[in-house]
Parts: structure tokens; sequence; C-alpha cells
């Protein structure tokens, strides 16, 4: 296999000097050409975790999120350190429990929303009160 | 830098029900309490109070224990110690929840400085920490304290920027014992000097105090006296030690048994040479019997010195079985350990052949943990330490809570209702 991928010319008369080589390792010739660009594969870590001191995994329990692409069981990738917005969906404390819902921060108020009609919404009377566990950076679902 | 009742805190992080109530976290085997929360602590229990103690008043204290999940406290803590690693090129990662940095800046520069790390730790893991900031070691361990006590502070204390009378005042309140680096075995014989505060530590003549003590007390007080003695450990060379010892759910109460504990304690301290690439060349057994239990006491013990530096786990266990014939049939034993001492790297010195171990050869031991680390620990063992169903000394953890960082398995839930 490795000879087939450096084909060399044999000159007539002359015997080729045979080297052998593991089949995977290219030893003489050619270096592959896809080396130089060759620098690992896609690591999802890299991608998907901006800061690993800050960013937890968890479960979600429930359908209140359906709306938002995110269902029962899924797993989703959470990030401590960012600044919650109006329309992030974070993690956030109610009743010493970690729970999911959608920030809206506007002139009225802030809410906590729901994506599903079937649970409403929640009103919070200051930004300050609320305590926003981490922000939501993807949703892992399964298809 | 030091994580506030650090186990306690990081059981919080994904249990926010803990938030403002007492949270306590037992020892190995749910003996013990090991930490305490500020709530706990309030209660009057103390470090170490026995578990059966605390129980009886816990529901009506609305008190939470848990086990020790030393798979959390370790990912929590590696994230604290990252986290902080970019506030300083040189960090020495003291325990599992403290850590020294080397930093350099005006007073209120290193003031903020020390508030935008504890900051960054409530933000990104999620976890109370206090910062002190000092000229030595010894102070700002010192500074740290006095930020936990003294509320004022606001968790950061920079030792310079306090009045000196001030400074004064709080070394001379405090018990010499209370300083790092003063074992409380020493208190007396430091008493007999005339020492009983940190002030008048501080005070002494540290030559005197090298005489009498020790190079290492001696530093101490020249740390106290504001002058960098302690270097920073930017990587510890040489481990001296590594120590396996656990107490049992169910005592020992036989030499047959302890054998089997001896061997399961030797793979286990093999499987860990072998990860720091390190091999021993004397190892100490040893098992108590309850320390609540004042008759029928029994702490056994053996030193074996090893014909070869090894981390091999057959040489290691038959060198542990030496203190079976030690053990009191009948007694109970609540715990039991393995310790290997004179440790240096292995291969770097290659025994003759003649010496060289017959089961390093055959790489038994880097064999046994490839099993374990596919089938699980308990998978395969050491001949009696490889048991159907493991064996019913094993470490209890009843209330432990789940493993939220290191086990796909057991995440965190949050609630979509």
């Amino acid at each position: 296999m490795s000879l087939a991928l450096n084909p060399r010319v044999i000159v007539a008369g002359v015997v080729p000097w045979l080297v052998p080589v593991a089949p995977v390792t290219v030893e003489c010739g050619y270096p592959s050409p896809a080396q130089d660009y060759f620098s690992g594969e896609i690591d999802l870590n890299e991608h998907l975790i901006q800061d690993k001191t800050s960013t937890f995994i968890v479960r979600v329990a429930g359908d209140s999120m359906q709306g938002a692409g995110i269902s029962d069981g899924d797993e989703l990738i959470v990030n401590k350190a960012l600044e919650p917005k109006d329309g992030s969906v974070v993690v956030a404390i109610l009743d010493g429990e970690l729970t999911i819902k959608r920030l809206r921060i506007t002139a009225a108020g802030v809410v906590l929303e729901a994506a599903n009609p079937k649970y409403p919404s929640i009103r919070v009377p200051e930004l300050s009160e609320l305590r926003i566990w981490g922000v939501v950076t993807r949703c892992l679902h399964y298809v | 830098m030091d994580v506030n009742s650090f186990y306690a805190s990081a059981e919080r992080i994904f249990d926010p029900s803990l938030e403002g109530r007492p949270v306590i976290v037992l020892s190995n085997n749910d003996g013990c309490a090991v930490t305490r929360s500020d709530e706990a602590k309030a209660l009057g229990i103390v470090l170490g109070e026995p578990w059966f103690r605390i129980a009886p008043r816990a529901k009506e204290w609305g008190l939470q224990a848990r086990s020790s999940n030393y798979e959390l406290y370790g990912s929590i803590s590696s994230r604290v110690m990252i986290l902080l690693a970019r506030y300083s090129a040189w960090q020495e990662v003291y325990s599992i929840d403290e850590c020294f940095l080397g930093v350099k800046g005006s007073g209120e520069d290193l003031l903020d400085l020390g508030r935008a790390m504890k900051e960054a730790c409530r933000r990104h893991v999620g976890v109370p920490v206090c910062v002190g900031i000092a000229p030595t070691k010894t102070l700002a361990k010192l500074s740290n304290k006095w930020a936990k006590k003294n509320k004022a502070f606001g968790g950061v204390c920079r030792w310079e920027s306090v009045p000196a009378a001030e400074r004064e005042a709080l070394m001379a309140r405090l018990p010499v014992n209370e300083i790092w680096g003063v074992a409380t075995r020493l208190t007396k014989r430091l008493a007999g000097m005339g020492i009983y505060s940190i002030k008048d530590l501080a005070c002494a003549d540290a030559v005197m105090i090298r005489d009498k003590f020790s190079v290492v007390m001696m530093r101490t007080v020249l740390e106290l006296q504001g002058t960098p003695c302690i270097p920073m450990e930017e990587e510890r060379i040489g481990r001296e030690q590594l120590i396996f010892s656990r107490s049992f759910s169910t005592p020992i109460r036989t030499g047959l048994d302890m054998r089997q504990v001896m061997s399961v304690y030797a793979q286990q301290a093999s499987a860990r040479l072998a990860k720091h690439q390190l091999q021993a060349k004397v190892l100490t057994a040893f098992a108590a019997t309850s320390y609540y239990n004042p008759a029928d006491t029994s702490y056994p013990s053996v030193v074996v010195p090893l014909p070869m530096p090894t981390a091999d786990p057959v040489i290691l266990a038959k060198a542990a079985h030496a203190l079976v014939p030690r053990i009191h049939d009948g007694l109970k034993y609540v715990r039991a350990g393995i310790m290997v001492t004179d440790l240096r790297p292995s291969g770097n010195q290659p025994p003759l052949a003649l010496f060289e171990n017959a089961h390093e050869e055959r790489r038994i031991g880097p064999l046994i943990e490839d099993v374990a680390k596919r089938f699980g620990r308990g998978s395969i063992g050491l001949g009696v330490a490889g048991l159907k169903g493991g064996p019913d000394w094993s470490m209890k953890r009843d209330m432990l809570s789940p493993r939220y960082t290191t086990e796909w398995t057991e995440l965190p839930v949050v609630k979509a209702a």
C-alpha cells in the first residue's frame, strides 16, 4: 500500500531497493499532501464551550420550553458568566430550584416566560430580585 | 485565595435550596463533619463532630448533611484554580480550596484585583471566596482568615491597608497556633517561653526560635515580620508521600478481612503511583480501632522497606500484608491505610535486569488499571481483593449528591414546568 502511494520509476536493469514500511506511515518519497493542512478533527468542546470554568451542562425536565426548541430530556449548555439580556434563555433560581425560562426585560418590567402556552409567565418586580444561575447558549436536542 | 466552606459551597452551586440553611459535609463513610457552612457553625457544630451526635437534631435545625462528593469537589476546585491562574502567571495550588498567587501593584490596585478575583469565582463557578493580600505567604494566610471572620472587609483584606494598630491588636488577640505553620502541639512549649499570641511570636528573636525549634518556625517568625522566606512552589518536584487511608462502614474484625483491605489499598496506591510516574521505596501499613471506644484499642502499624523502588501492585500488596499478623481478631478496626514514602520518579534509574520485578515486566499494574477504567473499580483485583459484589466494608456515602459535572448520567436537572 505504501509503495502504491509512492510510485517510483524503475530503471531497467536496476533492482529496486525495497524498504519495508508500515502501511500507515510514509517513509520515503513525498509526504502526504494533506499533512500541512491537518490540524486535528473538529473538537466540540472548542466550538460549544467558550469558557470551561463557567460552562455547565444541565438536563431539561418538562415541556415548558417546547416552543423554543427545547424538549424534555434535552441537555443544555449553560454559561454562568454571561450577562443575561432581553430574550436570553436563562436558568433562574425559583423557589430554590433551577428553572429554565426566557427572560424579557422591557420598559413594562421584567418577565420570565415559558415557551409553551400551557404555562403562565412570571412577572418579576425588580431585575435585582431575580437570581439568574446562568445563560443557555446551546441545546443538545435528541432527534 | 481560599474558598469559603468549600465542600458546602460546592454542594450549593447545584442545589440552591441549601442557600441560607445550615449545611455540613461529612468525612469518608459519613463519619464526622469536615465542612460547615456559616449557619452550621452558628449552631455550635464543631469541626470533626461525629455525625451520630449531630443527626438526632438535624431535623429540628433544618440542617442538611451531605456525604463527601470528591468527584464534584475536584471538578469545582479545578475550575476555580484555572480561573484564578488568569490573574497571575505565578500560582501555587496549595490545597483543594486554596492557592497562592504572586501579584504586584500599588495598594488600591491590589485590592481591586482581589475583588475582581472574588467576583470572577462567584460569577463563573458560583462559589464564595476570600482573598488575603500581603508581602509574605504567612501574612497572606492571616489576612485571608481575617477577611473571612470580619465581614467589613467584604471578603478581601490587604494586610498593609489595615492601620498598624489594628493589625497589632489582632495579632495580640489570636493564639499562636492560629498562624499557618505552627502546630497545636507546639503551643505548650511556646507558652513555656512566654509566647502565647501571634504577636508574641512575631516579636520573638528569629535565631533563638531556630535554635529552640526549627528552621521552619524561624521562617514563620520572619514572615510575620514581613520578610518573605517561604518561596512559591511553582511545581512540587517530588511528593514526599502518598497516603491511602479510609474508615470502614462496617468494622473489620479479622486478620483475613484486613488482608483483603490491604490488597485493595495497595492496588489503589499502585495506580496513583503509576499515574504520577513514581515509585516508592518504603511502605507503611496501619489500622486503628475506634477513637470513641476507649476500651479495646489497638493501633498496629508496620514499616516495610521495599526491595527495589516500585509501583508494582503485587509487591505493594505483599508488603502491606505484613500488617495482618498484628491484627487482633475480635477487635473492631474502624480505619486502616497504607502510606508509601521515599518516592522517586519511575524509570530514573533502570534497575539491573537481575533485580527487576517479574510482575513489573509483565506490566500487571497498568493492566489492572486499564480493566478498572473500562469496567469500573471493583471489577478486577489482586487475589482476595477482587471480590464479587464488592466488599461490604467499602466506603459508605448515604447522603451523596450527584456527580453533576463529571458524569453524563448525573447532570443537574433544570425544571421546565
